[in-house]
């Protein structure tokens, strides 16, 4: 993908965003104590700022560097979905033999957050070990 | 899979082209190049018509299985 519409998308997304958390502020969506935020909209709304600044950010200064996704990354990057997808399913089996079938006892939030940096630490590790191989 | 013959750096040396100037113009990584001339990946076959292309040449020149 070429670095201009790169850019483009980065606005448009950071736009949804702003636009998805008006519309849920606007109708009461997501109201119940959402971290810091107060509401699901709020951080939405927040998060788009965010990716609107990182954008312009990106069109002054960055996008004059030519950056090129070739096949090969796209291959890598199918092989480390796999890996860090059966790492998942291994690790899930392990912890539930060693520690046998109990329920989760931490807070929701606090889980998921886990399990997303997990899986984006062994999939980043994984990417960067195949990166060599291939 | 292997592929038994690959004349990709041979090719570019003929052509006189650096790995650089052959991943410009065939829109890939360096590192692409290296892991192709090395065999350690396997071009698609639109990047091996690519390097057809710009060598002039048909792909069973360049690569064989």
């Amino acid at each position: 993908m070429k670095n201009k519409t790169r850019v483009i998308m980065m606005y448009s997304i950071a736009l949804v965003w702003i636009m998805l958390g008006l519309l849920f502020n606007h109708f009461n969506l997501g109201v119940s104590n959402f971290q810091i935020y107060g509401s699901v909209g709020n951080w939405l709304v927040y998060i788009g700022f965010i990716g609107l600044i990182i954008a312009t950010v990106k069109l002054i200064f960055i996008a004059k560097k030519r950056k090129t996704i070739d096949e090969r990354m796209e291959f890598v990057a199918t092989k480390a979905n796999r890996v860090t997808f059966l790492c998942l399913i291994i690790a899930a089996f392990v912890i539930m033999i060693i520690d046998g079938i109990k329920p989760i006892t931490m807070p929701y939030h606090l889980f998921m957050s886990y399990l997303v940096c997990g899986i984006l630490i062994v999939y980043f590790i994984s990417y960067k070990v195949l990166l060599r191989f291939y | 899979m292997v592929l038994t013959k690959n004349k990709l750096r041979e090719y570019r040396n003929r052509s006189k082209l650096s790995q650089e100037k052959l991943a410009q113009r065939v829109d890939v990584t360096r590192q692409t190049i290296i892991s192709i001339e090395n065999g350690k990946y396997i071009p698609s076959l639109v990047l091996a018509l690519k390097f057809a292309k710009q060598f002039k040449c048909k792909v069973e020149d360049l690569f064989g299985v």
